[in-house]
């Protein structure tokens, strides 16, 4: 059983035990003798199912059980016991105190860690057992005949509540004092020259909104660069440098460029608040860095990202090497000949679109001819990407070439949101199809061989129930710097949930991160050249894709090729362990991919020590 | 006072009630919404996660400050406990019939439909709070005096 239907049971389990005992007080409250005992024997069995779930549940993962093994089960177990034993020896009318203690036991239990997510703090127990008590007492003081001394058993209850809240209001413990602040992360500037042999590519990109027009006519109200939604795609040979000057006409909440997946230094890397300040209308920001990651990347703001990204301040960056392109020159048989397409797929307004086309994007490539189709989620969900009508390989993903991908047929992908893949095959003298969501009727591709009649047959297979490619074991293994068995220098782990915190000084149902919500999540911090692992666990209901800015992580236990990834899909009840090397100093964004999970508390810093900021602010 | 507090018990509990209306009011306002986004049900989640609840607790404690029967107070605090549920079947109804962002399944919708129904469980008890709240109102605050 997968961790999360686990999850779910426990869920179901609980409340039942908290209909149980509940049913059991207001039986006994009623007089009626039998169906307590019932209900009791019932609320007994119930509660022991619970243990015995939360049992296997732990065998998953610490984290997915630590509130329920501190203190919803002991005290359930503890007063259900209690009431238990009374109803034995004392008879059913003596009962019904214990009893309702029991179902309110039962009911914080379940109810509190809903509401604050993980860890489980002393103050929150404290504050849920007032809570607990405090129920007791009223249902005592309406059951009983006999005069009971309500008020100055509150008072207890009170003090516990009250020292609960205070407990949790507390501000959390501050790391070791911060070595003292030698670089300032927007100082961290990339280089002014390419590479030897390189070139400087310029690009200007103005920050404005616009009316688009997709390929159906639809017309959509998008924030873009230069007018288009995705904007400019911005190319580079490896070791050339790249210098783009931003300018914002028109976005009120402002502009920054994010370079997603590419490890550039600090100051270039467009998170607002950390490494620039946003760029306001009439402002301009200039980044510069060199193109010395070979692959499929993305650029997108980082100011109010949920918005901006969604309205279509984005686009796409590729950088091919520089051997391809000498070759090119030489060689017209060479992988000149590829046919090479970028595919950010998007949702505007609702509407799934590759690029621009919101419809079926034809195209005509001539049998044998290679084919690579750069796949970029450009949305805050995963989408699932399937290829009809060809044998393929997932030659790259996120920008790093696989080792030794194996011929794929009948899979889909699982893009996670801000992840790419690039899919490459040999054109068949048949037409081949790419559908997004396993929905041919919605954006697709089509590429038509020689027999262009068999396009539509291409395009109507359905998808559904082909399975997903498991890409961690996909390809074979190659040597890594470092491994699962390395020794860390550092080792974090971030339990992802939902909860009560404060969000930048807003308290929220927000998405928590070690049950705190930005900028209250304490830093991971890191000392230059450090091997360092994280773990990712995913404990709520939602899938989170994990992005860290400026580093590329390896994911620990593939058996097939390699993964080095800038974004991977936590799902729920999943556990991710990767690692990076700490060799790109500064404060980086670390945060969930699904922007509005971001923009609700799901994000941290991953900080150098010695790296500080002047900047404030997202 | 007991009389005073019982005409706040009916003003929190007509709150509730009004609040668990305009509940559905933002259900349809969620539903019909385009494009759905996150935000399409923002309205709806707010209501229902943060001010229903909080009237349902307030309604639970008036009751009890209004010298309210036993069984009354236990009636008002239905409406709480199902408004959790209301959540819960939305958690468990996705995560045991294996829905994804992109997708649901028949034992997901089977389970999620029921967070219509419950809803109107809820208005129904909340419905039934109220009747018994107005009640209250007319009913002598302290047993009569012996003569």
């Amino acid at each position: 059983m997968s961790t999360l239907s686990l999850i779910a049971v426990d869920l179901l389990v609980a409340l039942v035990g908290v209909g149980t005992w509940l049913g059991a007080a207001i039986a006994a409250a009623s007089g009626r003798t039998r169906a307590t005992r019932f209900l009791a024997v019932s609320a007994v069995a119930v509660t022991l199912v619970r243990v015995a779930v939360v049992g296997v549940l732990a065998g998953r993962g610490w984290w997915f059980v630590q509130e329920k093994v501190v203190f919803a089960l002991p005290l359930v177990v503890l007063v259900g016991a209690v009431a238990v034993v009374v109803l034995v020896a004392r008879g059913v009318t003596a009962a019904i105190v214990p009893l309702y203690g029991a179902g309110f036991a039962a009911s914080v239990g379940l109810v509190s860690p809903l509401l604050t997510g993980y860890p489980m703090g002393v103050g929150q127990a404290l504050i849920s057992l007032g809570v607990a008590a405090a129920a007791t007492l009223v249902a005592w003081r309406y059951t009983s005949g006999a005069a009971v001394p309500t008020k100055r058993l509150l008072v207890p209850v009170a003090v516990l509540g009250l020292v609960g809240v205070g407990l949790e209001l507390l501000p959390a413990p501050q790391g070791a004092a911060d070595s003292p602040i030698r670089t300032v992360a927007s100082e961290l500037r990339g280089p002014s020259t390419p590479a030897p042999g390189g070139s400087v590519r310029r690009f200007e990109l103005a920050a404005r909104k616009a009316s688009i027009t997709l390929a159906s006519g639809t017309s959509v109200e998008a924030w873009t660069y230069n007018g288009s939604a995705p904007g400019p795609e911005i190319t580079a040979v490896e070791g050339d440098l790249i210098e783009v000057t931003l300018t914002n006409v028109d976005i009120e909440s402002g502009v920054t460029l994010h370079w997603h997946g590419y490890d550039v230094p600090n100051a270039e890397d467009g998170a607002p608040g950390v490494t620039q300040a946003a760029v306001p209308p009439g402002g301009g920001h200039v980044y510069r860095f060199l193109a010395d990651q070979v692959g499929t990347y993305w650029y997108h703001t980082h100011q109010v990202s949920s918005e901006g990204v969604r309205r279509g301040l984005f686009g796409a960056l590729v950088v091919r090497p520089r051997n391809d392109v000498a070759d090119t020159a030489a060689d017209p048989n060479s992988d000149a000949d590829t046919v090479d397409l970028t595919l950010p797929v998007h949702t505007f307004d609702g509407i799934v679109a590759l690029g621009a086309h919101d419809g079926a994007q034809e195209l005509a490539v001539a049998p044998g001819r290679p084919v690579r189709l750069r796949v970029i989620n450009t949305d805050s969900t995963p989408h699932r990407v399937s290829l009809v009508g060809t044998e393929f390989r997932v030659v790259a993903v996120d920008g790093y070439d696989l080792h030794e991908p194996g011929p794929v047929r009948g899979e889909a992908l699982r893009v996670p949101a801000g992840g790419r893949v690039d899919l490459s095959f040999p054109m068949p003298d048949g037409a081949v199809a790419l559908l997004v969501d396993d929905d041919a009727s919605r954006a697709t591709l089509r590429i038509n061989g020689d027999r262009a009649s068999t396009v539509d047959t291409a395009a109507t297979v359905d998808t559904t129930s082909w399975p997903e490619l498991d890409l961690l074991a996909y390809g074979t293994p190659a040597p890594t710097p470092f491994g699962p068995d390395s020794a860390f220098d550092r080792d974090f782990t971030l339990v992802l949930d939902r909860g009560l915190a404060m969000v930048d000084g807003v308290p929220m149902f927000a998405q928590t991160v070690n049950g705190a919500g930005y900028p209250n999540i304490p830093d991971q911090r890191v000392r230059e050249g450090d091997l360092v692992r994280v773990t990712v666990v995913n404990r709520s209901i939602e899938t989170h894709p994990w992005h860290l800015h400026g580093h590329r992580v390896l994911v620990l236990g593939t058996t097939g090729s390699p993964l080095w990834l800038d974004t991977f899909d936590v799902r729920p009840g999943e556990v991710w362990r990767v690692a990076f090397r700490a060799d790109n100093p500064g404060i980086w964004m670390n945060h969930c991919h699904n922007l509005d999970h971001a923009r609700q508390g799901m994000a941290l810093h991953l900080s150098y020590e010695g790296v500080g900021t002047t900047h404030s602010g997202h | 006072m007991t009389l005073v507090m019982r005409r706040v018990y009916v003003g929190i509990v007509g709150l509730l009630l009004a609040s668990g209306v305009l509940q559905f009011y933002f259900a349809a306002v969620g539903a019909f919404a385009r494009p759905q986004t996150d935000d399409s049900f923002s309205l709806h989640l707010a209501n229902g996660r943060m001010v229903f609840p909080l009237l349902a607790v307030l309604a639970i404690g008036a009751a009890a400050l209004a010298k309210a029967p036993g069984r009354l107070i236990g009636l008002t605090s239905v409406p709480l406990g199902l408004a959790i549920l209301q959540s819960l079947i939305v958690a468990v109804g996705n995560a045991l019939g294996g829905a994804t962002e992109q997708r649901t399944t028949p034992l997901a919708l089977a389970i999620l439909g029921l967070h219509a129904i419950n809803g109107m469980i809820i208005m129904g008890a909340t419905s039934a709070v109220m009747a018994r709240a107005r009640a209250l109102l007319s009913a002598p605050t302290a047993p009569a005096p012996a003569r």
